[in-house]
């Protein structure tokens, strides 16, 4: 058995994009158009993906994630590139693939709108045709990772946004999947059923050795389950390492914060390797009278901002 | 195959049907008006004609005819074309193509919770009621049982229209109005609205070479005993006729699926 979950090989993803004219006339031109442009939405991304491992997909709006995510679960077709999930091409056997395979978006639900959780359970047992006894163990695995009495006889449709959530999460994991996808999974949740959420995740990985690949925009889901952060941007991978690399990958970065006379603070981010803090606050106390200096060093979330902007390039 | 899958979704179908029961009086409540307004429609036409037997059929024939093809269309129909439709702007068919099932067979099973429930619930009360208040008007022997097979092979026959046009709907990316124009075409051409006995003999020998017969004017000619069902060759001629389509729109409805499939999976929907 290879250790890899995932492996993708230059693998690109090109879009055909009608040219939408402006103003009426455009858009009784477009009717006839043949003008199509291409997109390319994911550049010659190569990536390898160990078995139980947790890794963090992320990139700004619009970067290429969920076409990556789409890609994996073989629901999208690569332009050009190898990819191999569990050892299986996902969009050439995609029915086969998708039994080993769990899905969870965010921002809809898989489960059955009008029923309680548990038919959704039901259900899904006999979809992927899980084992009653695997199925039970299943659940006793849940029992005692979250507390699961109150929605489990509750229909999904009264759940809040969290439960639900929790849910879509427990359904993706039922049928013991080699690997998990999870897109956003956190987004319009509270603090609270964040880390829930987060701890659950974790959870699960570490009983079932389940492979979780997890986009999100919170880099506190990022802080609390990934090792190791993959980062693309424009469709092209620029970062591909721990989350500990990270903070110096793109330069030392230190948060200065100034006080100044009248009570205000001032802040900025310093790169260590080009300028001196000392410096700068050398510098600053020329100009005027400074009353307190703190130094900070830099979040994930700075880091990853810099990134996005720019900062990589 | 695995019976144990396919059960499992049609009793989540069921249980889902049952979830909207007051849906299930709305129906027959519209369907109520709306036979009313059929009885007295067609109480004229027999009027004005002047003869208590026209085209074959007679007024009590016509109006179980039109009474059971309405109770039929509640149960037959289905609602591939709008929510697959809905599921490719809102994007939940990725949901939908990730399971672990193909995605056609996924779907229609996805729907037979409620045929099951629209049969239980609106066919059967009708068709009871039909039969007391005509007294037994309706043949009760070997027909109800090539009744139930045509039924199901008009359910699968209208199935496969839905999933001809469904796809459609996603290159003209305007779904009313091809819904419409598909249901329209049904209703007439089946004889649905209008039993095909009343169609001009051009026509009507034109629509029943048509797969749309095989939907409503089919099953309900041999419930009824009419259109030579009577006879083991004239029921062999239409359940041929059944078969016939049902071959043929499948591959229709195959190809048109792959296709979609494909735009979808290549460009993303």
């Amino acid at each position: 058995m290879s250790n890899e979950a995932v492996v993708m090989k230059n693998v690109c993803k090109d879009f055909k994009v009608l040219n939408r004219h402006e103003g009426l006339k455009g858009s009784i031109r477009d009717l006839f158009s043949r003008d199509y442009k291409t997109v390319s939405a994911v550049k010659d991304v190569t990536l390898t993906v160990d078995k139980g491992e947790i890794i963090g997909y992320l990139g700004p709006n619009g970067a290429g994630k969920s076409t990556t995510i789409k890609m994996m679960t073989g629901v999208l077709e690569p332009t050009s590139g190898e990819i191999l999930v569990n050892g299986r091409t996902p969009y050439k056997n995609r029915t086969e693939n998708c039994e080993h395979i769990g899905v969870v978006f965010g921002q809809r639900s898989q489960l059955w709108w009008s029923l309680p959780l548990i038919e959704s359970f039901k259900l899904l047992r006999d979809l992927y045709m899980v084992e009653q006894k695997d199925y039970e163990e299943m659940i006793e695995l849940y029992r005692s990772l979250v507390d699961i009495e109150p929605i489990l006889h509750k229909p999904v449709r009264q759940m809040s946004l969290g439960q639900r959530t929790l849910s879509d999460i427990l359904a993706a994991f039922l049928h013991n999947p080699d690997i998990v996808f999870l897109d956003e999974p956190t987004i319009g949740l509270d603090v609270s059923m964040k880390s829930k959420i987060r701890e659950l995740i974790l959870g699960l990985n570490k009983e079932k050795n389940t492979t979780v690949i997890l986009t999100t925009h919170d880099m506190g889901d990022v802080d609390a389950l990934c090792k190791r952060i993959v980062i693309i941007d424009e469709g092209t991978k620029i970062y591909d390492n721990d989350i500990e690399h990270l903070k110096n990958y793109f330069g030392s970065y230190r948060t200065l914060k100034l006080k100044h006379a009248d009570d205000s603070w001032e802040e900025m981010l310093i790169d260590e390797k080009t300028t001196d803090v000392m410096d700068v606050i050398l510098e600053k106390q020329k100009q005027q009278k400074i009353k307190d200096v703190k130094i900070l060093e830099i979040s994930t979330e700075e880091v990853i901002r810099k990134i996005y902007e720019g900062g990589a390039k | 195959m695995n019976p144990k899958r396919l059960l499992s979704i049609t009793r989540a179908g069921i249980m889902e049907a049952l979830h909207f029961r007051l849906g299930i009086f709305v129906t027959l409540f519209a369907n109520l008006i709306y036979l009313v307004l059929v009885y007295y429609l067609w109480k004229a036409i027999y009027a004005s004609s002047g003869s208590d037997v026209v085209n074959g059929m007679s007024f009590t024939d016509t109006m179980i005819y039109l009474i059971l093809a309405t109770a039929l269309f509640n149960f037959l129909e289905m609602f591939v074309v709008w929510d697959m439709s809905r599921s490719i702007q809102s994007g939940k068919i990725v949901l939908d193509l990730l399971k672990p099932m193909r995605f056609r067979k996924y779907t229609f099973w996805s729907y037979t919770g409620n045929h099951v429930v629209q049969f239980v619930l609106t066919f059967i009360p009708t068709f009871i009621v039909v039969m007391i208040v005509t007294k037994g008007a309706i043949p009760m022997g070997l027909n109800l049982l090539w009744f139930i097979i045509a039924t199901v092979m008009a359910l699968l026959i209208n199935y496969n229209i839905e999933m001809m046009v469904a796809p459609i709907c996603l290159f003209t990316e305007s779904t009313w109005g091809i819904n419409i124009v598909k249901e329209t075409i049904v209703l007439l051409l089946s004889g649905a609205s209008i039993p095909l006995a009343f169609f001009p003999e051009k026509a009507r020998l034109i629509v029943s070479y048509l797969p749309f017969r095989a939907v409503y004017d089919i099953p309900l000619s041999i419930l009824l005993g009419k259109s030579g069902s009577d006879t083991w060759s004239g029921l062999i001629n239409l359940f041929a006729l059944q078969c016939a389509w049902l071959i043929v729109l499948t591959i229709a409805g195959n190809l048109f699926w792959n296709h979609a499939v494909k735009k979808i999976t290549v460009n993303g929907g």
